[in-house]
């Protein structure tokens, strides 16, 4: 898996470079993703006009303006239905969302909900940190407990959400974890992701050296394992769930479950059914007048 | 103008719509011109519900305080509704063995009202019949009582329930053959004489301006809809979504108002034509997207329902208070367009105006209407579908794309404020539509000076639009006919009016009814402004009319009079009277004719 830097007429990595400094901390998982989503686009050979890549709100956003890419940085816990709807007006362009834990588990829990639940066919990168990073390292519903943070100085009263048991409640199609130290896995999963039927969720462990104290870039280093390496057959629902709920002594990477036998939002529209063109190609003024005959 | 109307009563789900629409379509296809209008409460079965259908010589949007008859599904309203029947009206009621209070008999005697008893429960029990049926029946009275043919009751019948078999015609046609017996038999030579017919408008459209709207965004070019159910912005959601399988659009029933707008935003931003619809409670919900839209100058086309609140308020009921919510909700200050409709016809021919200023100024646009033109059943001539062009400001053309660079997408100098735009999936250097403050390409910056440009350029938006929006328009009665219309030509040549009328929305068409000339006094000369574009706000011509005008009167369905506010806020201009109410309902055309008689006295 070499990284293309240049291959006359095919995209590469330096097409999605621009020269804004990054502003992430030294060591922030955050660097690690974006070269990943970058090397996944170009291996995947799509050049980055032919992209729609989504941010939320949070250390995360700020890559709307760090790569190229036809790029959307919008509200807080709002970009998967802000993705959803672009795909569906041009669903021939990949589309791939990004938010962190704190907007999707908590202001944004419900898009993530029916955006599973639609089979919207986009990939979304959760940036699993488990804080709020941005507004300097408050608790997410996915903070463990007993870490003081800031503004839970004496830790969380709430139980920690168990992210992957809730995931595979909404009967997904696709699920991956991976880490934001491993970019060829990070690259293989989004790759996946990204050729994936339907909706494909990605939790990315992201290391958080400012405020993640609990699960540093080393004690990822130590835990994460590939499990597709040992065995796991991304086919094998039950398996994959096991492995993604059972954090206790290591943490199972790779893609945990895909079944591509499920059909899509925009395949389940009977209106849709045989139309070649797309929303955004069919827009012009429209004749009405079979409309009006029930009413004279 | 010589018109006359009646009112259905009964519980929700008894049927009352399906009496009044029957007759509406029955007497618009002979040429009479009627008006449509529904009460309900927020309840599936029960409450106390009407249908009032108001019928006229001339074309009318507006419904009487009191009717020419009154028909009682049930018992409520022969308790309630009595004092609602003009002098030597009729009532006509299926309630056995009702025996009115002492106070009631009085007012039925002294207003000289018609009886008339139809035993439904006997007639259904013949048949062996569900109640739902005895509606038919009910409709054949009401139809025979205003003199009209029943063959054409029943080829109606027919193709009403076409879908339904030849068993269920051939039942409603024997409840029509039971409801003209009764007519013939029981009702003597009672009789309601309908108001001469215009054999010119029977082609006309029987619509209500949900419908309108529905088309109007499909003639637009609008592919996409995602809504989340809330009256009175449901009836749209249900007109697109019931035709979604002629029109091919996409339509979604969002979890929520947030994700119906981000979803509206995304594919508009992908560059199709998308729309939602809402009422005031789920615009506040959206009401932080449309911030976000105007700073990455994103089109997006909303429509707001409006009921009165706060909060729940009246939920199935009229009001115009969200509009001063449309134009200051919404943090950080960005450029807007808010606009009204008024009535069936405004509801479909702004449609594409909407979608054209929003993608070619690149800013969100709310259309405002109310429950009473959501729900109200307008007779509308139909819709010219040559006139609409479409305005899009993209740049599509692979050259120019060509010439476009990354900073091209937010130049902070660009003419009139206006960047260029072109969609996700051009061959062309890439943009970031950044919800950040943000440099020409969308990369953050947060300069003090960069701030300033970008704030300069978006709001520079709005004077470019505002030179081209139209002036409100002015109504004033024809000499020769009498009837109101619009006036044509410059500002310099205002007429003279002694008294000069200003609202907006649904209450138009109550006022062009209620002004006419058969009312108020033929010697002075009475102007209504009607204003369909209320934000940015065009105020030379209100400015020019109302310095020459001997008194100005202010209308609109709001407890603060918000367009007068806003109108003070621009102009420091005040109103001689305001004329406003707040009780969920519409303005009634007699109640408005008093308050401006009292005006004018």
């Amino acid at each position: 898996m070499g990284i293309p830097l240049e291959s006359a007429g095919k995209p590469n990595v330096q097409d999605y470079s621009c020269g804004t400094e990054c502003t992430w901390c030294d060591g922030c998982g955050d660097y690690g993703i974006m070269a990943a989503a970058k090397r996944a686009l170009v291996e995947l050979g799509l050049a980055p006009h032919e992209v729609l890549l989504c941010f939320d709100i949070g250390c995360h956003g700020n890559m709307s303006d760090k790569m190229l890419g036809y790029r959307v940085h919008g509200l807080h816990g709002r970009v998967l239905p802000f993705a959803s709807g672009a795909k569906l007006a041009n669903p021939n362009m990949p589309v791939m969302a990004f938010g962190g834990d704190g907007a999707s588990f908590s202001e944004g829990v419900n898009h993530l909900v029916h955006s599973i639940r639609s089979h919207y066919p986009i990939t979304f990168v959760l940036h699993n940190n488990a804080n709020f990073g941005l507004t300097t390292g408050q608790a997410s519903a996915l903070t463990w407990q007993n870490q003081p943070m800031n503004t839970s100085p004496n830790g969380i009263p709430e139980d920690t959400l168990r992210s992957m048991d809730f995931i595979f409640s909404l009967q997904p199609t696709f699920v991956a974890r991976t880490w934001s130290g491993d970019i060829p896995q990070m690259t293989r999963v989004f790759k996946a992701a990204l050729q994936h039927r339907g909706f494909a969720f990605i939790d990315v462990l992201q290391a958080c050296p400012t405020y993640n104290k609990f699960t540093s870039h080393e004690w990822l280093l130590e835990h994460c394992y590939d499990a597709n390496a040992e065995g796991l057959d991304p086919s094998d629902r039950e398996a994959g769930k096991a492995i993604a709920c059972d954090t206790a002594e290591r943490v199972g990477c790779g893609i945990l479950y895909q079944t591509e036998d499920i059909p899509h939002f925009y395949e389940r529209l009977v209106p849709r059914q045989n139309v070649k063109t797309t929303p955004v190609e069919e827009v012009a003024i429209t004749d009405v007048s079979d409309l009006m005959k029930e009413f004279v | 103008m010589n018109r006359i109307s009646f009112k259905v009563t009964g519980a929700q789900g008894q049927g009352i719509n399906s009496v009044g629409e029957m007759v509406a379509k029955g007497l618009k296809r002979a040429g009479h011109h009627v008006f449509g209008y529904r009460e309900y409460n927020s309840v599936i079965k029960g409450g106390h519900s009407s249908y009032q259908l108001d019928i006229c010589d001339c074309h009318i949007e507006s419904s009487e305080t009191k009717v020419d008859m009154l028909v009682c599904l049930n018992y409520i309203g022969l308790k309630r509704d009595l004092g609602s029947i003009k002098k030597g009206g009729v009532l006509f009621h299926l309630i056995p063995d009702w025996k009115f209070s002492k106070e009631d008999q009085q007012l039925l005697d002294s207003n000289q009202i018609q009886i008339l008893y139809l035993p439904m429960e006997k007639i259904l029990k013949e048949h062996n019949s569900r109640p739902i049926v005895g509606n038919m029946c009910v409709t054949a009275v009401v139809w025979g009582l205003l003199g009209r043919n029943y063959e054409t009751l029943k080829t109606m019948a027919a193709a009403q329930f076409a879908q339904k078999g030849e068993e269920v015609i051939a039942l409603n046609h024997t409840f029509i053959d039971e409801g003209k017996k009764f007519k013939e038999d029981a009702a003597g030579d009672i009789a309601i004489e309908v108001p001469t017919a215009d054999a010119k408008r029977t082609d006309d459209l029987l619509v209500t301006g949900s419908e309108a709207m529905g088309m109007g965004m499909v003639h637009a070019g609008c592919r996409m809809y995602c809504g989340y159910p809330m009256t009175p912005a449901s009836p749209l959601l249900k007109y697109i979504a019931d035709k979604q399988n002629e029109t091919n659009m996409v339509v979604k029933q969002a979890e929520d108002e947030i994700t119906a707008i981000q979803m509206v935003s995304g594919a508009m931003h992908m560059g199709t034509r998308a729309a939602t619809a809402t009422s005031g409670g789920g615009y506040d919900l959206m009401s932080e997207t449309l911030s976000l839209n105007g700073i990455i100058e994103n089109p997006s086309v909303m429509v707001l329902a409006m009921r009165q609140g706060p909060s729940t308020g009246l939920p199935t009921w009229s009001g115009q208070g969200d509009m001063l919510l449309t134009i200051f909700g919404s943090h950080g200050e960005y450029p807007r367009l808010v606009m009204s409709v008024s009535d069936a016809e405004d509801s479909f021919t702004l449609m594409p105006d909407a979608f054209n200023f929003a993608e070619k100024y690149q800013l969100p646009v709310t259309i405002l209407t109310d429950k009473h033109i959501a729900e109200g059943l307008y007779m509308q001539p139909q819709y010219d579908l040559k006139k609409a062009t479409i305005d899009r400001g993209v740049v599509t053309d692979q050259k120019e794309l060509d010439t476009l660079t990354s900073a091209d997408r937010y130049n902070p100098s660009a003419t009139g404020g206006v960047s260029p735009r072109w969609l996700p999936g051009a061959k062309a250097a890439t943009y970031c539509a950044q919800g950040d403050e943000h440099d020409g390409e969308g990369n953050v910056d947060e300069t003090g000076e960069n701030a300033i440009a970008q704030m300069d350029k978006r709001m520079r938006k709005m004077e470019t639009m505002k030179a081209v929006l139209p002036e409100p328009e002015l109504y004033v009665a024809d000499d020769e006919s009498g009837k109101l219309s619009v006036v044509r030509g410059q500002l310099s040549d205002v007429p003279e009016l002694d008294v000069l009328v200003v609202s907006w929305g649904s209450n138009k068409g109550c006022i062009l009814d209620a002004l006419q000339p058969t009312i108020d006094n033929r010697q002075s000369t009475t102007g209504y402004l009607h204003y369909t574009y209320l934000w940015p706000l065009k105020t030379e011509k209100l400015e020019a009319l109302a310095k020459k005008a001997k008194k100005t009167i202010f209308v609109e369905a709001t407890y603060q009079g918000q367009l007068a506010m806003l109108i003070k806020m621009e102009t420091g201009l005040t109103f001689d009277h305001q004329i406003l109410k707040y009780d969920g309902r519409p303005f009634f055309l007699n109640e408005l004719q008093e308050k401006l008689l009292t005006i004018n006295s």
